[in-house]
Formats: structure tokens, C-alpha cells, sequence
């Protein structure tokens, strides 16, 4: 059984230097060669400016220092997502990152003594009992680790980064370990007549660069999965009918805020994305209802800073890649399907590829359990996300445009249609293995978008009324008391990571 | 050589001084007994308040008081029953309410067609048949006729402050003698007290010398043979924290008593506040802690100052000692709960006139009256403490404490006949009859296995038409019952005849 050693990554933008900056740190150089093919002429595309806080993990893995990450990246923290005007016209509620409550000794989710508590009267604002939550509505942020006494965990974040910076920053990072970035548009794929694996790719040079395993971080285009394998793809746009971006950073106009804000629009949502230099924007929607033209128009009308471009259009199509991994081809990012950035999954789709990818690391004839194995999962994630980013078009008691009427009467997967029941029933929003949005998550937004569950589980019963009142109240208290310790998010950036300051110093 | 009594001093503060100073003064007074009250500094705060049983109506019936002033000037709130929230756990609240006794249906107890009922599958719960505990329910007071068939009375919740005055106003405007003083020295010759020295010096004579001084004691607490008994083992709090809160609107027509892990806390809804009182065991729990945890155990916003106090439940061993005779709390106490404050007082004073000594050398009538309080006071306490050993809150050390406490004597009787058949074996002296210790019992969880063998006589038929007869009767007569505030309304009428009325400084 031979190893894999030479690795080729077709693609660079944000997945290919993903890619290639964690094998370069995961195997090193030394007994492995990690070559990197991108062409100057072929632009990428940046929409996932927006983390979610399981990156942490992939930063640890390159032991990258956060500070000068986020120095370098200009980047801002993030504590959630502000949905405004989602549930209708006026409203709005925050997705925060943490936990809902805390844990009850002996019993069950926080959420069903929450929801005990409200339908007795208690004050139905569920973000005082979340760290993140509280924070955000205030501006604040620092870095804070769990209580001693455990009843909460390290506050929980991620970041809102320039992703172009982002891929620069990752190639600096993978060159410095060896990695090889090569100029050039590939042309033509190499493969073994007898076994179909493809044993290299070849440039528009004439070079050709050979390789036993190869990621196709090709975007879109998903050359080599879909045009040498022909991959297949599932096509979710009656679920998602968003199909372009209008995007289009403007000017800074006051402290970014530790958290995206996503705004409902007529026929599709705004994206807004505070940096430390300036502010991502962006206008998510359908062309059947919307055309790019009025898009690009409403969406530099609803800036609040000077745009600093023409908005640029993306083009694309939500579903996904049948199989992300043939033969000795794994596709990573946009070549193994597009979900639109509502809550921030792009990039952690193109982490977790690459981290289960590094979990099942084959040997050079690859194992085809292990393939198996990673489409399943792969496609198991895909369909949560999925199925999550429905709930927020789905639970709505928007019908104000043909858009809105289209995505509330809209049939969903049966997956989302049993837990929107279960959780009108009961508040249940359990976790599954493999799920990435945890009960909180899955709370806030079915909440927030109008979904009040009937009732909750029946053990939350079992607490006596004076010890869920003083649960509750230690909780919010302990919260309170976080929240009021924590700096602004401007002072936070400034005491460590700005990157105006770092430019100043330089 | 013996004379009859001629002169009687009370010494004491607040209510009862006060009450029994307004009771003298309507009886003994005129008999030409001089009634003189020496008046210690009040033990009242702003925040306190007094919560009385139905009985006290009867008291201000006896002495001339009228009720009205009760609503007009001590923010009274008339109070139907009290509800007793997480005693047991997660279990659903109950109300005591103050029920007179009903008339038996099929010449048995209710109870006893309840117990058969439950057992059958009936899950209406017992306070559902309590005319009073609906009316508390329905925030509504139960000002039914006397001689109704089902019939239930009313207590209150008074400013204790307020409350006082106007019992002082009404004794000395009645004619009673009144010095404001402290206890200098209290002068005893073997059993006697022969002068009590005023903080001023002044000398105090008297045949009989009256203790209302509380759990103070200055008088008895001298005397030999009356050391205090401690009944700690059965009523763990010794801390009480009392604090106001905003009031309740609508008023509702209970108090609420609701336990919590280190002990309880009531709210005792007032016209223009809240008062707030949690008792607790300082052996679980600091005042601090208390303190910090009482709005989210109150679940509402506390203001104003927190007094906090000991508390020493238990019995004075001889309760009248030769001329030395302890009324109130003085005598016994007990925990603020089940609204009994007053009333120990109340009771104390109304013996005390029962048995008024004849003649100033010799009291025969000492030993019928400590036979007769000591037998309330352990009825009061069984009472109480039936609260606390009837508790299912688990893993709790002052609840799982007081759930495993042996009980006494007294109080296992009772449990054990009602267990085997839902009957309540009451015993002299008691305050609470029949149904106010069913609805404790079962309110806390403690059903009846069985029941009389003659409910097996009723037909079915009758006996579910009994029982829903009994459900619509209390309904019919919850709605024509006037809401708390309406009832305040027209008892006060003060604000039409200011002019006229008594003004009485409540400060």
C-alpha cells in the first residue's frame, strides 16, 4: 500500500489556500509535496466574509496567533446575527453563538424552563440569558474563559473577516511552509486509463503537474469533480430560490458592531458585514422576482456608508455536488455545492471538508468505504444546513411580496417538516450527531421567526416554582454580570488586534 | 388575707398590649378594675404587617371596633385563605381556605364522598369544594350569610403599624391609663411581682401584672417555673427577614406562603403594598444570601429597608406564674405562618377574661389557664409543623430534615386516623377545626387511604350528584361575590365622612 505524497489543490481563493495551509501544516513538506495551481485570470468569489465559531478549530489546527489573524484579515469578532424584519415587517431577533441559559442540575434543556417561565409571565426576551446576546446588543466583546465554577462556559465567538485577505493571509501561511503555488489556468486533466484516477492536471503552459490526490477547489466551474467525473448535482432552488448576490462594500460610518446583520428585503435579504477598515454588503435574491439592475440599485440605496465599488453580481445555484469525493478527487468549497451565506456555512463547509478529508486520509488506491463514509457525512451536514437555512424562509409571517407568499406556502424537505412539528409541539430542537446548529441555535431562529412551541418537555414541570425562579435569576444575574465586565468592541480591537494601528506602527 | 382584684397592669407594645388593653377596658373597667398599660418601645417596622384569622372579626365585635376603620386607616386587605405554594416540589398550589364547617352530605363528611370519589377516578381537587379557597381563587370575598349552608369567613392583612395605633387610640380614647416606659427592674417576692421599676423610676403596683411584651418576655420571663420550652426540633426557621414590595392589582384575596430550599417566604397583599416576610434557618442559609435571593423567591421587585430578627419558637413552661400572667407571644410562639400572629394574642386575652382572677391573693384560675393555652399552642404548632412533615421536596437538608422529624404525639394521631379514613380526631382548644386540617393534609399531599364504610351505601348516582351539587353550588356563590377591591370600596367609607370620623395617627 503506498502513501499519497504529492497532493494538488486546482484552485485557489479561499478553499484552495484552506486546503493547502492545513496539509502544509497537517503532513508538512518534508515527505509530502502540496503543489497549488491558480490562474491571475480567474477571479473568486468572496461572499463568505462571515465565520461561525467552529473555526476556531481550523486556526488551531495551523496554531495561527489570533491576534495577528485578525490584525492582518481586518477583521472584527462576531457574537451572532442580527435578523431584522425576517418574522415580518418591524421585527426582529438575534441568533447568537453560546449557549441559551445555563445548564439545571438533574434536568432537562434550559430552553424548557425558559419556556415554563414565559408562558407563567416571564418576560419573553430569551437573549438576557445568553451571554453573546446580551453583548451584542451593547457593542461589547473581549475574550473571556469559561467560570471557575462552570456554570458558563468561555464566551463564544467567530469572525468577520475580509476573505480576500483571508486567502492571502493562508498563502503566506502554506508558501512559508513549503507549500508551491503554481501560476496557470489548467487546460486539460491527465487520467489512468485503467483505474480512471487522475494523475495530473496540465497547464495552459504546457506544464504538467502530477499528483496522487487532488482537491478541486475550482469553485463553480467544479472541474475536475463534475468535468472529469461528472459528479452530478441536486438542485435546491425550489427550496432556495435565491440564485444572485448583489455585493458591495461602503465606507465605515461608526464602531463595527461584534455581530452580521441579515435584513429581510422584498425578494431576498441584505448582508451586512462590519470590518475594521469598512463594511461587507450585500443583497441575496431571487431574478425571477428581482432583476440584478434593481437589486444593484435598492441595495446602494440601503447603504449606510459611501459604496467604495460598483456592486459586482454573483451568479449561482443552491444545491449540492452528489458526490464530493470520486476516486482520488475531493471536492472542496463551491465545486461541492453552494448554500447561500444566511447564516455564515460557506466557509465552514470548505473547513470541515478538509478536516474529515484529513480524518479519513486514504492511502494512494483510495479505500472505497472511505469514500462512502465521507459523502454520507458530508451529505448529512449539507442537509442540516440546508434544512436550517429553509426554516428561515419557511417560518415567517411575511406574504407581503410574490417572494415572501412563495416561500411560505413552499413544501420542505420532510427532515425540516417533522422538527418545525415537533418543536411546535414541544420546543424539542435536539441535536443530532453531525449537526453543526446546536438546540440554541435552532431555538432562536424558530422563535424568532414566530414559531412559539405549545409546550415543552414535561420534566421541566418537575422543578418547584421557587427554585426555577431563582435558577433563572442566578443565571441572568451571572449573564449580567459577564456582559457588564466585557469593553466595547472598538476598545477590545484597539487594546490588541486593529489593524490601523499595526498599518500606523509599521 | 384575700381582697378582690383592684388594679390591673399590662405590660407591652403594640397589638397585643393594645388588644388586650381595649378588652379590659370593655369589661373589667367596668366592673371598676383599674387598667393601666405600660407601654414598651414598639418591635414594629414599616414593613411589617399582621396577617389575623377570621376569629379576630369576632374580637373587634366583643370590644366596639368597627371593621370599616380596619379598610380606612391600616390598608387592611380582607384575605379569604392562604395559599401554599412548592411545598411539595413541582405540585400545584392549594389554598386553606376559611371554610365553616359545611353540612354533611348523605350524613357523612364530604370528605369522606370526596375520598371514595378520588378513589373511583374523580380529579377534581379537594379545594375545589372549599367555598372559601374559590372565593380566594376568584380573588373575590366570601361575605356570605351566617346561616347558609355552605358559609365561609374572611381574615385580613393589616399595616401592623397602623394597626397598633388604632388600637391604642380606641383603648385610651375608651379610658385606659397608658405610660410610655422601658423596664427598669421588676421586683419579685417568691411567685409575686410586687412593683415593677420603670425605666423613670417610677414604682408600679398591681394585683395582676399582664406580660404582652412578646417574645421579650420582661415579665414572665423572670419568673421561676417559666423558663422557655424550644420546639425548634419541629419548626427549623429562626431568622425572618420582613421588606415591602409594590402592590398587588387586582388585589388578590390570599396570601401566598411558598417554601423554598432554606424555608418559606409569604406575601401578604396590602392596599399599598406588599409586605414580604420570608422565615429561614440560618443553619442553610445567610441574611445576605437571604437578602439577595428574595426578589427572584418573591418574584418581585423589593424595596424599602429589610429588617431582619430572630426567631425562637416555643413555650413559656408555666404561662401564668402567681400574679404574672403572659398573654400573646410572650406566652408561646409560633412561626408567622397560617396567619396565627394575632391570634395567639387573641386567644391568650380571651381566656384570660374567661378566667379573670377573682381575687388578688391566691389564682386558682393559673393552672386551668396554662392547661388551656399549652393544649392550643401544641394544637397551632401541630399545625404548622404538619407543613413541614408533610414536605416533598427531596434532597433539601431542612426539608428532608423535617419530612424524617418524628412528629408529635399529638400530631401522629391525627395523621394515622386520617390516613386509615380521613377523619380528623380534633382535640380541646383547637383554632383550626375539621376542614382547615383536611385541606392542610391533603392540600399537601396526604390522602386518606380510606373512607367511611357508609359511603358505600350511597348509591352511585347520588354520590356523583352529590359531589357536582357541591361544585355548582360554590360556583353560584364565588360569582356573586364581591372582587377585593370592590369589597374595599364600599367598606371604606371614609373618604365620604372624613369629616366626621376619627382621626388616627397611624405614625
Amino acid at each position: 500500500m503506498q502513501q499519497v505524497r504529492d497532493i494538488v489543490v486546482v484552485g485557489g481563493g479561499t478553499a484552495g489556500w484552506m486546503a493547502a495551509a492545513a496539509f502544509a501544516k497537517v503532513f508538512g513538506t518534508q515527505a509530502h509535496s502540496i503543489t497549488l495551481v491558480e490562474s491571475e485570470e480567474i477571479g473568486t468569489v468572496g461572499v463568505g466574509e462571515a465565520t461561525i465559531p467552529p473555526i476556531m478549530q481550523y486556526n488551531a489546527i495551523l496554531g495561527i496567533d489570533e491576534d495577528e489573524f485578525v490584525r492582518e484579515t481586518n477583521a472584527t469578532f462576531k457574537l451572532g446575527i442580527d435578523f431584522i424584519d425576517w418574522r415580518k415587517p418591524g421585527s426582529s431577533y438575534f441568533h447568537p453563538f453560546g449557549l441559551f441559559g445555563a445548564n439545571i442540575k438533574g434536568g432537562v434543556g434550559f430552553m424548557n424552563y425558559w419556556l415554563r417561565w414565559v408562558q407563567s409571565g416571564g418576560d419573553p426576551d430569551f437573549r438576557r440569558f445568553i451571554a453573546e446576546g446580551e453583548a451584542a446588543r451593547e457593542n461589547r466583546f473581549a475574550r473571556i474563559p469559561a467560570s471557575p465554577d462552570g456554570q458558563l462556559p468561555r464566551l463564544n465567538y467567530a469572525y468577520q473577516f475580509d476573505a480576500a485577505t483571508y486567502a492571502a493571509y493562508l498563502r503566506r501561511y502554506a508558501e512559508r511552509r513549503g507549500a508551491v503555488r503554481r501560476e496557470g489556468k489548467v487546460v486539460d486533466v491527465e487520467q489512468n486509463s485503467e483505474t480512471g484516477y487522475i494523475e495530473a492536471v496540465k497547464l495552459a503552459d504546457g506544464t504538467r503537474v502530477a499528483g496522487d490526490f487532488f482537491i478541486d477547489c475550482s469553485g463553480f466551474r467544479a472541474l475536475l469533480i463534475e468535468g472529469v467525473f461528472k459528479a452530478g448535482f441536486d438542485d435546491w432552488s425550489h427550496w432556495l430560490p435565491n440564485n444572485r448576490a448583489a455585493a458591495v462594500p461602503c465606507e465605515r460610518v461608526e464602531d463595527p458592531s461584534p455581530f452580521t446583520r441579515s435584513t429581510a428585503r422584498e425578494s431576498g435579504w441584505q448582508w451586512r458585514i462590519p470590518l475594521q477598515h469598512r463594511t461587507g454588503n450585500g443583497y441575496v435574491f431571487c431574478d425571477s422576482y428581482l432583476s440584478e439592475d434593481e437589486a444593484s440599485q435598492l441595495l446602494l440605496q440601503r447603504l449606510d456608508g459611501k459604496p467604495m465599488a460598483d456592486p459586482k453580481i454573483l451568479r449561482f445555484t443552491a444545491g449540492k455536488r452528489r458526490l464530493g469525493w470520486v476516486k482520488n478527487c475531493l471536492a472542496v468549497g463551491l465545486s461541492s455545492g453552494f448554500l447561500e451565506p444566511l447564516e455564515s456555512t460557506s466557509i465552514h463547509l470548505i473547513q470541515v471538508a478538509i478536516m474529515k478529508l484529513l480524518e479519513f486520509f486514504p492511502m494512494r488506491e483510495v479505500n472505497p468505504v472511505l469514500i462512502d463514509m465521507y459523502n454520507r457525512e458530508m451529505d448529512q451536514l449539507y442537509d442540516h444546513v440546508r434544512d436550517f437555512i429553509i426554516a428561515h424562509y419557511k417560518v415567517t409571517d411575511r406574504d407581503d411580496t410574490p417572494y415572501w407568499r412563495y416561500c411560505r406556502n413552499m413544501t420542505v424537505p420532510d427532515s425540516l417538516a417533522a422538527k418545525l412539528e415537533l418543536f411546535r409541539e414541544r420546543g424539542e430542537a435536539r441535536m443530532l450527531p453531525g449537526d453543526l446548529f446546536s438546540e440554541t441555535s435552532w431555538f432562536a431562529v424558530l422563535y424568532g421567526q414566530g414559531l412559539i412551541p405549545r409546550s415543552y418537555h414535561p420534566i421541566a414541570n418537575a422543578l418547584s416554582e421557587d427554585e426555577l425562579q431563582l435558577a433563572l435569576a442566578r443565571i441572568g444575574t451571572a449573564i449580567r454580570r459577564r456582559v457588564d465586565s466585557l469593553p466595547s468592541h472598538a476598545d477590545f480591537i484597539e487594546s490588541c488586534c486593529s489593524a490601523r494601528s499595526a498599518a500606523t506602527a509599521a | 388575707m384575700t381582697r378582690r382584684i383592684e388594679q390591673v397592669v399590662i405590660v407591652g407594645a403594640d397589638a397585643p398590649a393594645w388588644m388586650a388593653a381595649a378588652a379590659f377596658q370593655r369589661s373589667v373597667s367596668n366592673a371598676g378594675i383599674r387598667v393601666r398599660v405600660i407601654e414598651l418601645p414598639t418591635l414594629l417596622q414599616p414593613a411589617d404587617a399582621y396577617s389575623a384569622l377570621p376569629e379576630l372579626a369576632g374580637f373587634h365585635r366583643r370590644v366596639g371596633l368597627e371593621e370599616r376603620l380596619l379598610f380606612s386607616l391600616c390598608k387592611a386587605v380582607p384575605i379569604a385563605g392562604q395559599r401554599f405554594s412548592n411545598w411539595s416540589g413541582a405540585a400545584p398550589p392549594f389554598i386553606h381556605g376559611y371554610d365553616r364547617s359545611p353540612p354533611p352530605a348523605a350524613g357523612l363528611g364530604f370528605t369522606q364522598l370526596w375520598t371514595k370519589g378520588r378513589q373511583k377516578g374523580l380529579r377534581t381537587e379537594f379545594e375545589n369544594f372549599s367555598l372559601g379557597a374559590m372565593a380566594a381563587k376568584a380573588g373575590r370575598v366570601p361575605a356570605t350569610e351566617p346561616g347558609a349552608e355552605l358559609h365561609a369567613t374572611f381574615g385580613y392583612n393589616l399595616d401592623a403599624r397602623a394597626y397598633s395605633a388604632l388600637l391604642k387610640h380606641f383603648s385610651t380614647s375608651g379610658g385606659v391609663e397608658s405610660k410610655a416606659a422601658t423596664i427598669g427592674d421588676v421586683e419579685i417576692e417568691g411567685d409575686r411581682i410586687t412593683a415593677i421599676i420603670l425605666g423613670d423610676g417610677e414604682r408600679v403596683e398591681a394585683d395582676l401584672f399582664v406580660d404582652a411584651s412578646g417574645p421579650q418576655a420582661v415579665l414572665i420571663g423572670r419568673m421561676a417555673g417559666a423558663e422557655f420550652e424550644s420546639w425548634r426540633e419541629w419548626l427549623p426557621c429562626d431568622r425572618m427577614l420582613a421588606v415591602s414590595a409594590k402592590a398587588l392589582k387586582p388585589l388578590p384575596a390570599f396570601s401566598q406562603i411558598s417554601a423554598f430550599r432554606q424555608g418559606w417566604i409569604g406575601l401578604y397583599p396590602l392596599q399599598d403594598r406588599t409586605a414580604v416576610v420570608a422565615a429561614y434557618d440560618s443553619r442553610q442559609i445567610s441574611d445576605e444570601n437571604m437578602l439577595t435571593d428574595l426578589p427572584a423567591l418573591a418574584n418581585l421587585p423589593i424595596g424599602g429597608e429589610a429588617i431582619v430578627s430572630g426567631l425562637a419558637q416555643g413555650i413559656r413552661r408555666q404561662t401564668w406564674v402567681g400574679n404574672c400572667v403572659a398573654v400573646g407571644e410572650s406566652a408561646f410562639t409560633l412561626e408567622p405562618l397560617d396567619a396565627v400572629q394575632l391570634h395567639i394574642a387573641h386567644y391568650c386575652i380571651s381566656q384570660l377574661m374567661t378566667l379573670f382572677p377573682v381575687e388578688a391573693g391566691s389564682f386558682p384560675e393559673a393552672e386551668l389557664y396554662d392547661r388551656i393555652i399549652r393544649r392550643a399552642a401544641i394544637n397551632l404548632r401541630d399545625f404548622q409543623f404538619a407543613h413541614y412533615k408533610l414536605n416533598r421536596r427531596f434532597d433539601m437538608p431542612l426539608w428532608d430534615g423535617c419530612r424524617d422529624a418524628a412528629p408529635p404525639e399529638t400530631l401522629q394521631r391525627k395523621l394515622d386516623v386520617f390516613a386509615a379514613r380521613g377523619r380528623i380526631p380534633l382535640y380541646d382548644d383547637e383554632t383550626f377545626q375539621e376542614q382547615g386540617w383536611e385541606s392542610l393534609f391533603i392540600g399537601h399531599g396526604f390522602m386518606p387511604q380510606s373512607y367511611d364504610p357508609r359511603v358505600d351505601a350511597v348509591p352511585e348516582q347520588e354520590h356523583i350528584a352529590l359531589i357536582q351539587a357541591r361544585l355548582n353550588d360554590i360556583v353560584g356563590l364565588v360569582e356573586a361575590m364581591p372582587p377585593v377591591d370592590n369589597f374595599i370600596a364600599e367598606a371604606d367609607p371614609y373618604r365620604q365622612v372624613e369629616t366626621t370620623a376619627p382621626r388616627v395617627g397611624v405614625n
